[in-house]
């Protein structure tokens, strides 16, 4: 599904990803732990297609070069990134938007547009699955919603979208326990043979509702460890100074 | 361009048959005007707007024609939501809309015809004010027609009005000055909305001077909208005189073609009195828009909003010049203002000149101003879940019109708006 040879990428010539290669099967859920500064957002960011990166590398997403895709496209051919910080956009209705973004990419797949009741349908039901508040949808996209809500709404977006692979950019930080059930709920359900994930986080909590096949260990631009479910407890015990 | 209008002015008073009680006064109003000519940007009121200079080149000749097209037909209302019509024609009322009765809940005279069925003054406009407005002076002077309207005391307008301003611009006819003049009486509620559209193939220059008086207790929606093209120009003089516990509501579209400036000044008289004014920009191929503000606030207690978002592209300009004014009197003033603008290309120009002047020193007044461009982190989040940039660019323009928008009260007007904003952006690549 994913396979990242080599890969680095610098901003202002300081380099933040420095030779990283990682192979993501179909069907597998990585998990990325990593220190503050060690280059998980970075990654995120470059797989989505975010400018001001200089790159060198390669990475074939779904035997492309994805990095010929642009950032639309790359969502079209179903890579999905949940934010760390997702946007506020004033003015913007949820309920459109996201069903601007879930016809943008139903159109390029060839799919029948959804019309606005069917949409509702949709969403109102995901929603509700997810155990996520309708009265999101009405409001603004994002603009006054918690931290916890934004982060709701990443992952009501992506049971939406349905991706091949979803990348979840520390999507866990700052939620309770709560909310925090509600990703690992959205990540679990979409679970299939062929579905792939990546999730980077700082904390094993979130692991433990989702049970990563893999945990790699990030440090200084490259995984520096790779393991299963242990890596992280020991993590989680020990810190990062120790690999 | 000054003679030009000389010329026409001796016609004018030659064949426009009622006449004024005073008609000296339009001479020396004609007189006025004459002295200062039309306002440049030395004026400091005209500083980002130079007047004489967007005239002469949008309008070759200055023309006014008297003549009353009776063949007017015009289906392209509003279809949107019900409600009363007035039909002006090339600057003429046309008894083609609504018929008026006591029932509807208001009285109302037309100058022309009032002038020939020798209405009393009680059409208010016919005092003609003095006054040291170039293009107030002008429209003194020319003063063809218009609406002066009293609501019935108590009395809530179930649906609004709707003023049609059509003009079909020729070379032989494309100047027209109109005033309307309301009263709003006691615990009266009206919902209206100018709609001016050319429909003709030459530009017109339309110079109107709008009063309006609301009454105690009483609630009264303004909606402005224009479908002008690339040379027409547009003045519009409003003033708005607030008493006890009033509420005034103003909305301004501005996505029309050619130039148009919007000159309001709201004068808060009452305690309790409160105004609304927003608007929203979206100026596209050289075109050229302003909205000036003055609020007086003149008693305690008196509150006032103002937002105003502008889009700008194609090498269009922008304006908002907004002043907070709050006599000694007015303690407890609740002053907000602000104005933002997206510049989507370098061409375009954004000036902005938000001002307060206060003299009372208990109150509350803010006001901001921001320039800039389009969130490029927003367009990527939203180019992340598919959208191309051009779709992208799209909603957050929408979006961000969109939040002045939601500002106004009567559902079916912002619904209708909503669907113009839409149709505009689509247009607006």
């Amino acid at each position: 599904m994913l396979e990242i040879n080599n890969l680095s990428a610098k901003v202002d010539k300081k380099t933040i990803l420095n030779g990283l290669s990682l192979k993501i099967k179909p069907g597998e859920v990585h998990a990325i732990m990593g220190p503050n500064g060690s280059g998980k957002s970075t990654l995120a960011n470059v797989l989505s297609g975010k400018k001001g990166y200089e790159i060198s590398g390669k990475v074939n997403y779904d035997d492309k070069d994805l990095f010929e895709l642009a950032i639309e496209e790359r969502a079209h051919r179903g890579l999905f990134l949940a934010f760390q910080y997702p946007l506020e956009i004033p003015g913007v209705n949820t309920s459109n938007f996201l069903k601007t973004s879930l016809n943008a990419i139903r159109k390029s797949n060839g799919k029948k547009q959804l019309d606005a009741l069917e949409f509702l349908k949709i969403v109102k039901q995901k929603a509700s699955e997810l155990k996520i508040d309708e009265k999101i949808l009405h409001r603004q996209l994002n603009v006054g919603f918690s931290g916890g809500e934004k982060k709701k709404n990443e992952i009501l977006q992506m049971s939406l979208i349905e991706p091949k692979m979803a990348i979840l950019d520390e999507t866990d930080s700052g939620l309770d326990i709560d909310a925090l059930k509600i990703v690992a709920k959205g990540v679990n359900a979409l679970r299939n043979k062929k579905r792939s994930f990546l999730i980077i986080t700082h904390y094993q909590r979130l692991l433990d509702y989702i049970k990563p096949d893999f945990v790699h260990v990030l440090m200084k631009g490259k995984i520096a460890k790779s393991g299963c479910m242990e890596l992280a407890e020991e993590l989680e015990k020990a810190g990062y100074e120790k690999i | 361009m000054i003679e030009e209008l000389n010329k026409n002015f001796e016609i004018f008073r030659k064949t426009y048959i009622p006449k004024l009680e005073d008609e000296k006064k339009r001479i020396e109003a004609f007189k006025d005007f004459e002295k200062s000519g039309f306002p440049n940007k030395k004026l400091e009121d005209w500083k980002f707007s130079d007047f004489s200079s967007i005239i002469s080149n949008k309008i070759e000749n200055i023309k006014v024609s008297l003549e009353r097209n009776k063949n007017f037909k015009f289906e392209n209302f509003i279809k949107d939501f019900d409600h009363i019509k007035i039909f002006f024609f090339n600057g003429f009322f046309v008894e083609k809309g609504e018929k008026f009765d006591e029932k509807k809940g208001f009285n109302y005279v037309t100058p022309y015809n009032g002038f020939k069925r020798n209405f009393s003054k009680e059409g208010g406009f016919l005092i003609l004010p003095n006054s040291n407005n170039a293009l107030e002076s002008l429209n003194n002077a020319f003063f063809t027609d218009g609406l002066s309207i009293a609501t019935k005391k108590n009395f809530e307008f179930k649906k609004p009005i709707v003023i049609y301003n059509i003009f079909e611009g020729s070379k032989k006819n494309n100047f027209f000055n109109n005033k309307i003049h309301f009263v709003i009486s006691e615990n009266s509620k009206l919902d209206i909305m100018i709609y001016n559209i050319n429909i003709g193939e030459e530009p017109i220059f339309f110079n109107l001077k709008n009063t309006f008086y609301l009454k105690k207790n009483s609630i009264f929606k303004l909606y402005n909208l224009s479908d002008f093209k690339k040379n027409d120009v547009h003045y519009n003089f409003g003033r708005y005189f607030l008493e006890e516990n009033s509420i005034f509501e103003n909305f301004n579209n501005c996505y029309s073609g050619g130039f148009s400036k919007s000159d309001l000044v709201c004068s808060l008289n009452k305690e309790y009195s409160s105004c609304f004014i927003n608007g929203v920009m979206l100026s596209q191929d050289q075109n050229h828009h302003e909205i000036k503000t003055l609020i007086n606030h003149n008693e305690k207690n008196t509150k006032s909003y103002q937002k105003i978002k502008s889009v700008l592209n194609h090498s269009s300009k922008g304006v908002f010049q907004g002043k907070i004014k709050v006599s000694p009197e007015a303690q407890k003033t609740d002053g907000y203002q602000l104005s933002k603008a997206l510049l989507l290309d370098k061409n375009s120009e954004f000036d902005s000149k938000p001002e307060l002047e206060i003299y009372a020193d208990d109150v509350k007044c803010s006001h901001g101003s921001t320039s800039g461009n389009l969130d490029e982190e927003a367009i990527f989040y939203l180019m992340s879940r598919g959208l191309d940039k051009y779709e992208a660019k799209k909603l957050l323009i929408k979006g961000f019109l969109t939040d002045a928008i939601e500002t106004i009260t009567n559902n079916e007007i912002k619904k209708y708006f909503l669907n113009k904003l839409e149709n505009n952006i689509n247009e607006h690549r």
